[in-house]
């Protein structure tokens, strides 16, 4: 059993008189609630009218969720006043305001004209493909079923269109009532008006922006937006085609002799050719240039030698100074043999008698790297990098320190193991 | 004559209008479909100064981020476009897909840049 709770409560009634125009106000009623789980906001706006204001407008019927009269604004958020009880609206001050996007003719009543009319656009009857003396059999366990299910619950109370932001934008839009409507038609098989009904809601279908606020807000727990999806997918298996079903082609008379082609027209046909061509071209090149890229690098390693950079005794500098040395090599990468002419940068300490050598290119972007004798600093062609003389960053973007070179002294020739 | 006629009816409220409580009626697929719009911008501001000014590590994680959270609020709209996930699923998609794109934030981040 529910937990029994009461209290004061502050509402705040939207409230607006044709009689004498204007903008429409907030009323505001304290009331005290005797139990929050036992009193709906129907309640509340009888006891409002009963105690404190007999004009306050509001509509009603069933009082028991089944008939969508008194769909509003409740705290922000559309419901039916007769299912949502106070217990449910956790602020000290409850607003209720009429639904949005529909004309207000006095206080929380609105005219639902708009929404019916909209309604009947989507074509709401079941017209069935052909006449049948028995009443045709749906089982309740079969797909087609399932898939309609609880869309069939709407009882176009109208909460799903005034929480839809796009309902407001375009005009044009069915709504998320009529769309859940019209799927739960263009679902069933016996249809006899799927192509009429299919056209109409593929028109506005796609104003949808996934928003869900009709699937948050419905009363009755059904989803507009999955119905919408569902047409959306319905649009692209059966949309294309759907022009030529709904205005036949006329009766086929004796071809007259062929035409020879106006140059407009060859040469939409020559740019639709060059443009397939092109597709086909560049999808092949491209999937060739993955699969070499892909596969030459798993069936052969990248091959290491080491290259010679001239006699080491001729290799002088003063100290602190380093050496750029062109090493020329050739190197096959790949299904190809390329030649290479890159710059190695090599610093010696002949007094501790230790070569090491950098590669020239930057860490971040490949580009070169030079010595800089006058700053005794390595420097970085992109955007300001520097590296020290040992190598590591000073400044700039490169993330790391240079590359460094094996390198081994044979025969009196200095070597780089090159990759 | 109409009714519609006779009576001098208001003009329809709109979302938000004289209401204190909409924003926090506001729900995840809401605000999803509304920071994916916000993102795009974004995307838009950060290329451009990424493109002006290059390499502040700052402006390359806004970016990033702003990419990172874009698509992933774009992949959740494909997927419930293809009915690859259930509508009813979609506030876990949000959560899931945003947790991916947190982890694929980091490994680009910290792994590779």
């Amino acid at each position: 059993m529910a937990e029994t709770k009461g209290g004061k409560k502050t509402f705040k009634v939207f409230r607006y008189d044709p009689a004498k125009g204007g903008e429409g106000h907030f009323d505001t009623f304290d009331l005290e609630i005797e139990d929050y789980y036992a009193t709906t906001i129907l309640d509340v706006l009888f006891r409002i009218q009963r105690e404190h204001d007999q004009s306050l407008s509001f509509r009603y019927a069933c009082r028991v969720a089944m008939c969508g009269s008194c769909g509003m604004v409740i705290n922000g958020k559309e419901g039916l006043a007769c299912k949502t009880v106070v217990a449910d609206l956790k602020t000290p001050e409850i607003t209720l305001r009429p639904l949005n996007h529909f004309p207000i003719v006095k206080d929380l009543t609105v005219d639902m004209e708009p929404f019916f009319k909209k309604y009947e656009e989507a074509m709401p009857y079941f017209d069935p493909a052909e006449e049948a003396s028995e009443p045709a059999i749906v089982r309740p366990d079969t797909w087609e079923r399932k898939a309609i299910d609880m869309a069939t619950d709407c009882i176009a109370c109208g909460c799903c269109v005034s929480s839809c932001t796009m309902a407001f934008w375009h005009k044009d839009y069915l709504g998320p009532a009529a769309l859940n409507r019209s799927m739960t038609l263009l679902a069933d098989s016996r249809d006899g008006l799927h192509d009429e009904r299919l056209a109409t809601a593929m028109e506005s279908c796609y104003n949808c922006r996934l928003e869900f606020n009709c699937t948050e807000v419905c009363p009755k727990e059904i989803s507009p937006t999955r119905a919408i999806k569902y047409i959306h997918r319905m649009a692209i298996s059966q949309g294309p085609g759907l022009a030529q079903r709904l205005s036949p082609a006329p009766e086929p008379v004796a071809l007259p002799a062929p035409e020879p082609l106006t140059p407009e027209m060859s040469r939409r046909r020559f740019l639709g050719r060059s443009a397939v061509s092109l597709g086909v071209v560049a999808g092949a090149a491209l999937v060739g240039l993955v699969s070499v890229s892909a596969l030459s690098a798993a069936f052969k390693k990248p091959e290491c030698k080491w290259v010679s950079l001239g006699p080491l005794e001729k290799l002088t500098a003063a100290p602190g100074e380093v050496l750029t040395i062109y090493a020329d090599y050739s190197l096959e990468d790949g299904f190809y043999k390329r030649q290479e002419h890159k710059p190695v940068l090599v610093e010696m300490d002949r007094e501790k008698n230790k070569v090491t050598a950098f590669n020239s290119r930057c860490t971040h972007l490949g580009c070169t790297v030079h010595w800089d004798q006058q700053k005794k600093l390595f420097l970085c062609a992109c955007h300001g990098g520097t590296f020290f003389p040992d190598g590591t960053v000073k400044s700039g973007p490169p993330p790391r320190p240079l590359d460094r070179y094996e390198t081994k002294v044979s025969g009196g020739q200095l070597y780089v193991l090159e990759a | 004559m109409t009714i519609a006629n006779k009576l001098n009816y208001r003009q329809p409220l709109h979302r938000g209008v004289l209401d204190p409580n909409r924003i926090r009626a506001t729900q995840a697929g809401m605000w999803a479909w509304l920071w994916q719009r916000i993102s795009a911008l974004a995307i838009l501001v950060f290329l451009v100064l990424h493109l002006t000014l290059t390499y502040r590590p700052l402006l390359q994680f806004c970016l990033l981020f702003t990419v990172t959270f874009h698509a992933v609020l774009g992949l959740r709209v494909i997927l419930i476009d293809f009915g690859l996930v259930h509508v009813r699923y979609q506030k876990l998609l949000l959560a899931g897909l945003g947790l991916l794109g947190a982890v694929m934030l980091a490994i680009v981040w910290f792994g590779i840049y």
